[in-house]
């Protein structure tokens, strides 16, 4: 703009930058065009268009392996969220709280499963569902792998992110509101659920939604763990995918695009509401 | 049950942190409807004393009680008091009607008693209309009211405020420190107050406790404290004075160390260290000779003159000593540095503080 003095970048420097910055977008965006493009294509070849189908979808839909993978997906998603995140949540505000012998180990190690390989982490847990479940059956019962074995894999590294977001909301927390509420008569249960809980609860949901995410994600540690009928969406579109890259799984692909769109944009909205809601008190 | 019983009695209280003596067996009573300020440093103990009453904090060892019965180990929710925090920990979350309600519904007390009881408390703060604002959207000042509300509605037996005023500026202190004088004379219940500020704590209460490095050294009225300090850290801390070296002479005078007699009552043993404590603003200036050399007076050099337009202060070396003098509400400049002057005051000004 005219006066203003140009500090550090010339003009050239500048639209070479903004240029650049263009071809990363690119990059990051012109697969996922692709992808749904094609997932509407009435072609059974995948990189020859061959009009305009929502036919990919019909069938996607009503094959009962992916329905299956999408239910077995959900299930375990649903599981592992809501007990890593209230897990989570207690070693957090132990971590935070308490001091207590072991408490420096636990507090190096608790985000080990974050820094790990998953492929370190999906043998691991193999390794160790083997020799639990040779422990186990030698007492009578026979398990094997599957749902659980997955449910129980995603809790195990979910615990850690959960842990890691809500102890970030709780280095932020005024303990003397704490005791503010136990000396307005509030027992410490009270005190816990009417002002530490509602304060930290952005990064509870922050955690839950991370958790959740992750969880959907996940294919690694899910196709080392999982038994017959416990194939996860991830898993089945990875296994599919060495038979050859159909149409199907664009339409699958497209789906899954579309449901992590919603969640970001619902929870976006969500924040939202709640900032306006406070605004419009200030109004008043 | 004829002798009035204490708000709150501290009995050979000390309070340790790991190997941090915070506070060191205190003994103190408190009347009921007294307002009384703990006066002292950052880190002398005063803040813990406090907590100590709320129940935020256990005593090491020594027993507590409010109105006779013992609360030394109960929880903060066990206790007839209420506490009005530093930078007032209102709840975020809440509205400002919900922040006061907060005690009530903790208690259980149910409409039409709680929105009553709720409305009087704003009404007496004077907070009408911003019921439904959030404490992000409240000045200093109103955030500090919410605070008081929030702790007064609940009725307690003694209301702790812990620096009530620190966070607010110099000019909506003042107006505060009248409200709350007020507000305390309205409910009539006792107030116990935390404050590093000496004026806020002449000021403001009837009777103060000075404290340092985790001991109660003094407890008076503001007037017994700056005219009577019993040491002279407490003659130091409160207001501005000379303190000068001096032996307990046999005559029931003290002699400084120049040679100088000054009369002042004490009780010391002659031979003692005490020291004389001169307030600034109790001494005056004369031209050298004018004076008759009583016991009541020093001979000195002027030094050096700060002018602050409402007073002007000398320093006046007085042997290998200096002297502040003060003088209020003098017209033009009469002494100049250098001019061999006396130092003088009236009987009863000069106090001898032992240790």
């Amino acid at each position: 703009m005219a006066g203003v003095v140009e500090v550090g970048l010339g003009r050239r420097t500048r639209r070479w930058l903004a240029a650049w910055a263009w071809v990363v977008f690119a990059f990051l965006y012109v697969p996922i065009v692709v992808l749904v493009v094609f997932s509407f294509n009435s072609s059974s070849r995948v990189n020859i268009w061959g009009g305009f189908s929502l036919g990919w979808y019909g069938e996607a839909l009503s094959n009962e392996v992916i329905i299956s993978a999408v239910r077995v997906s959900l299930i375990v998603a649903f599981v592992s969220t809501v007990v890593s995140v209230v897990l989570g949540t207690a070693v957090a505000l132990a971590l935070d709280r308490y001091r207590f012998r072991g408490r420096r180990t636990l507090d190096g190690t608790v985000y080990l499963p974050i820094v790990i390989p998953d492929i370190t982490m999906a043998v691991m847990l193999l390794v160790f569902f083997a020799e639990a479940f040779k422990l186990i059956d030698s007492f009578g019962p026979r398990l094997t792998l599957g749902i659980s074995t997955v449910a129980l894999s995603h809790i195990a590294f979910n615990i850690s992110f959960v842990c890691v977001v809500v102890r970030a909301r709780l280095d932020q927390f005024d303990r003397t509101l704490e005791e503010a509420a136990r000396d307005l008569y509030a027992s410490a249960w009270e005190t816990f659920r009417r002002v530490t809980l509602p304060l930290i609860m952005p990064g509870i949901a922050a955690g839950g939604l991370l958790a959740l995410t992750l969880s959907l994600d996940d294919v690694v540690i899910s196709a080392f763990v999982s038994g017959p009928g416990s194939t996860t969406l991830p898993v089945y579109v990875f296994s599919s995918i060495r038979r050859g890259v159909t149409p199907e799984l664009n339409a699958i692909s497209t789906l899954m695009l579309a449901a992590s769109i919603a969640l970001v944009l619902g929870s976006l909205a969500l924040q939202r509401r709640r900032a306006s809601a406070s605004q419009q008190t200030q109004v008043l | 049950m004829t002798e009035p019983v204490a708000a709150v009695e501290i009995d050979g209280v000390t309070k340790r942190f790991d190997d941090v003596v915070a506070v060191d067996n205190v003994d103190l009573a408190i009347d009921d409807g007294e307002f009384f300020a703990l006066l002292g440093p950052s880190g002398c103990g005063k803040t813990t004393t406090l907590r100590m009453i709320a129940g935020l904090d256990l005593p090491t060892t020594g027993s507590l009680r409010i109105f006779g019965e013992e609360v030394g180990m109960a929880p903060p929710d066990r206790r007839p008091v209420n506490t009005v925090f530093q930078a007032y920990a209102l709840f975020p979350h809440m509205t400002v009607r919900q922040n006061i309600e907060f005690g009530l519904r903790m208690r259980r007390v149910k409409d039409p008693e709680l929105s009553q009881r709720v409305a009087e408390a704003i009404a007496m703060v004077r907070l009408a209309g911003m019921e439904e604002r959030r404490p992000d959207q409240l000045s200093g000042g109103q955030q500090q009211r919410v605070a008081l509300a929030r702790a007064l509605v609940n009725q307690p037996k003694v209301l702790l405020l812990d620096e009530p005023l620190g966070a607010l500026d110099l000019k909506l202190r003042q107006e505060m420190q009248q409200e709350l004088k007020a507000l305390q004379r309205t409910v009539g219940i006792t107030f116990v107050f935390v404050t590093h500020d000496q004026e806020e704590a002449l000021a403001m209460s009837e009777r103060i406790g000075v404290m340092s490095e985790g001991r109660l050294l003094q407890v008076g009225t503001p007037r017994e404290i700056y005219e009577r300090p019993a040491s002279r850290f407490v003659a130091d801390f409160i207001g501005r004075t000379n303190l000068l070296e001096a032996t307990v002479d046999s005559s029931g005078a003290v002699r400084l160390s120049s040679g100088a007699r000054i009369e002042a009552e004490t009780s010391v043993p002659a031979g003692s260290e005490v020291a004389v404590s001169l307030r600034p603003e109790r001494t005056r200036l004369q031209p050298r000779g004018t004076a008759s050399a009583d016991g009541h007076s020093l001979d000195g050099e002027v030094r050096d003159i700060t002018y602050l337009g409402h007073a002007v202060v000398y320093e006046v070396a007085v042997g290998s000593m200096s002297v502040e003098v003060r003088s209020e509400g003098e017209v033009g400049q009469p002494f100049a540095a250098g001019d061999a002057v006396t130092v003088s005051w009236d009987r009863g000004a000069a106090t001898v503080v032992a240790d």
